[in-house]
């Protein structure tokens, strides 16, 4: 074990490791917008709307995100349509997440009793106010664990950005060890910055998971 | 191999056929035509010559707190120089590097590449940037591996799709028990096993095994002589790129006259070497 | 599409996507075992043990899964444990899942209504036959769901196991494309590839998550 490799280089990971969860954030928000569009469609009346949103879903979850990425920023440069890396690496993450996200909400929105929802008409609520003051908070209560959990897994599938050419936190673990020939140092070093981020990011997950419950109990 | 030459026109012609409407309407409409201009033209008016490689091949390419430093990047330097333009530096894992030139992400790889005949059908090489001769290296403290023939009957692991690891292919059949090959995905898992004792030898070029057993003289020796035949690693670029490759090639050599090459050689390999001055006519 | 060099690689590709589909069910059973018995452990009144158990999960689930393979794979030796390529592979699959499936089962056993267990003591059960009869269908009915998606996910984590070197769809495609230079068509052929095989896993999974639920149900309520 040689600590002192890993030392000179804590700067170059605590860097990368900025970069993988700013793109990871950025991901997670793009996919929470195409998740909600697609678990719309797919609850929508309309047959062919549900077919595409469930195309998607079937789509984005089947292929794996590193072919996805592969296709944008390569194969779609063959063809004149040049998409820059970091917008290549969000909206690989943000696509791939979009599937799993809209499932998250359709999963959570099927568990809100259909009931309230014939209630709130019958009262006069508008569909509108329906959906922001009666479906949407109990479905995103419900939603929030495992939200987080996806949250953990695009951060750490993040690591694949780097075949668009951007150093993330993998990739510097690799430079490190490439440089250095001490690869099992590297990737130890690597791993505890992803499991310190990712217990963070639980813990957040649990203090948000008490503070929407207690918001569901008054 | 020529049937798939053959298949790999027709199915581009498919696709391009294909495509071709929404790909010329894009662009024509973004202004996006410059996989139709002059590559060196676009470098100078740019200003920047944008090179890739995957800086994980020490001596070569070696990404150091984030900084890029080795043979390579000195050298593109002194041309960029010579061109008078900026070089910008892209870092690529190594199965993205030749896609990404085909798609036109960059201008050139600047990862040393292995002149072959099949490789030459494809891209257009610099003139020889340094010596690729393949050469094999084993744990420090086994004293059962002396010279390349000592490898009869066991394993050598190396990087596959290199002519590299071809070679020792090659010349492993031709011993009384063969080698027994193991591919990699990238040569430091190779060096990784070597040292873990689950090969007995790595296979790659003597400039980089030869850095390697330096930084880690503990554990890794070189196998003396090197078994290869005399080859060389060279730059790549697109086979419609002529005049990009020769304005490089003017300025490599120019490196090789004015002392640069030497002082690049002295301080990454200890020693210098002089290398052909046109691109070798390749024998693998 | 060049479909000579797909041809040409075809028994190779073939090959990989047998070594795919051994390494991604062997995993799976070895973490679906080892998952089980760390949800079963974490119900023993023990703190240290569960704080461990705890930690176990933690680890596991935070750190990618290639760091996970390439310290097992390249620091195993150090410690002892020399492991072949594929041998790695399962075992590391089987670890890494491992601790999602326990999540997955802790939650099954969350799910179960404290009445249920309270009016089976009532009718004076053993607590081996509470946990046999009682806990076990109604917990292992609502994990269904979560497993097929869990196993979903690993069948296409498999493709990391190209980096030591396993034999597996990813790895064949690999070398096709550097030994070819065909690296567009390897990256078509590897869409399909997994698409199809994750849509067969997940229809195979539908199809049981049916059949098991309904299964359950009729089991938990006899």
């Amino acid at each position: 074990m040689r600590f002192d490799i890993i030392l000179h280089s804590l700067g170059y990971l605590l860097r990368a490791a900025a970069v993988t969860v700013a793109l990871s954030l950025a991901g997670i928000a793009l996919g929470f917008v195409i998740g909600a569009l697609v678990c719309a469609a797919r609850r929508s009346g309309d047959r062919f709307l549900r077919r595409l949103g469930g195309f998607y879903v079937s789509f984005f979850r089947g292929v794996p995100l590193l072919v996805q990425l592969l296709f944008i920023y390569y194969f779609l440069a063959e063809y004149g349509l040049d998409v820059p890396a970091v917008v290549a690496a969000i909206g690989g993450l943000g696509l791939a997440s979009g599937a799993y996200q809209a499932e998250i909400l359709r999963g959570a929105l099927n568990a809100t009793p259909a009931g309230q929802a014939e209630a709130a008409t019958a009262l006069g609520f508008a569909p509108f106010d329906i959906w922001r003051r009666i479906l949407l908070p109990q479905a995103l209560r419900i939603a929030a664990p495992p939200l987080i959990n996806e949250f953990i897994l695009l951060l750490k599938a993040s690591s694949l950005v780097s075949v668009v050419g951007i150093a993330e936190l993998t990739r510097v673990s690799m430079n490190i060890a490439s440089m250095t020939y001490r690869p099992f140092e590297a990737y130890l070093a690597g791993g505890m910055i992803y499991l310190a981020i990712n217990l963070c990011l639980a813990a957040f997950g649990a203090f948000a998971e008490r503070r929407l419950a207690a918001g569901g109990s008054t | 191999m020529t049937i798939f030459d053959a298949s790999g026109l027709s199915r581009r012609g498919l696709l391009k056929t294909g495509l071709a409407g929404a790909a010329a309407s894009a662009a024509w409409l973004g202004g996006l035509g410059r996989a139709f201009a002059d590559t060196l033209a676009d470098v100078k008016s740019r200003g920047e010559l944008v090179a890739a490689t995957e800086m994980q091949f020490p001596p070569f390419d070696i990404s150091d707190n984030g900084t890029y430093k080795g043979v390579d990047r000195e050298l593109v330097d002194a041309v960029g120089a010579t061109l008078g333009v900026k070089v910008k530096y892209l870092d690529l894992p190594w199965t993205s590097v030749l896609p990404g030139l085909e798609a036109k992400k960059f201008d050139i790889c600047i990862a040393p590449v292995t002149i072959t005949k099949e490789r030459m059908k494809r891209y257009l090489f610099t003139v020889p940037i340094a010596d690729a001769t393949a050469a094999l290296m084993k744990r420090a403290n086994d004293d059962s591996i002396n010279k390349p023939e000592d490898l009869a009957g066991k394993t050598v692991g190396g990087q596959k799709g290199t002519s590299q690891l071809a070679q020792i292919k090659e010349f492993g059949a031709k011993l009384p028990k063969p080698i027994e090959v193991k591919e990699y995905v990238d040569n430091n898992q190779s060096y990784a096993d070597l040292a873990a004792g689950r090969i007995d030898a790595s296979v790659n070029s003597l400039p980089n095994l030869a850095y390697v057993a330096a930084q880690r003289p503990d554990t890794f020796k070189v196998v003396l002589p090197p078994f290869g035949q005399p080859t060389y690693f060279s730059w790549v670029g697109r086979l419609e790129d002529k005049t990009l490759i020769d304005a490089i090639n003017a300025a490599i050599i120019k490196a090789e006259s004015d002392g640069t090459m030497a002082a690049i050689q002295k301080k990454w390999f200890g020693q210098t070497t002089d290398l052909p001055k046109t691109v070798p006519e390749p024998t693998i | 599409m060049s479909f000579a060099v797909l041809l040409h690689y075809l028994p190779s590709l073939i090959a990989g996507f047998g070594v795919t589909v051994l390494c991604w069910s062997a995993g799976s059973i070895l973490g679906l075992a080892i998952g089980f018995a760390v949800a079963l452990l974490n119900r023993l009144p023990a703190p240290p043990l569960r704080w461990l158990l705890r930690a176990y999960v933690e680890i596991l689930r935070g750190t990618p899964f290639l760091v996970q393979l390439f310290l097992l794979y390249a620091g195993g030796p150090y410690i002892g444990l020399r492991l072949s390529a594929t041998a790695a592979g399962i075992l590391g699959l089987g670890l890494y899942s491992s601790a999602y499936f326990a999540e997955i089962f802790r939650a099954g056993f969350a799910a179960v209504p404290q009445g249920q267990i309270e009016a089976a003591m009532s009718v004076g059960m053993t607590p081996g036959d509470i946990l046999w009869r009682v806990t076990l269908p109604i917990a292992l009915a609502s994990t269904v769901p979560a497993i097929v998606n869990m196993l979903v996910i690993l069948s296409k984590e498999t493709v990391v196991l190209s980096i030591i070197t396993v034999p597996e769809l990813m790895y064949q495609m690999q070398t096709m494309a550097a030994e070819t230079f065909t690296a567009f068509d390897a990256i078509f052929a590897m869409a399909i590839f997994y698409w199809l095989l994750v849509e067969a896993v997940s229809r195979v999974g539908r199809r049981l998550e049916i059949k098991l639920t309904a299964f359950m149900a009729r089991e938990a309520s006899a």
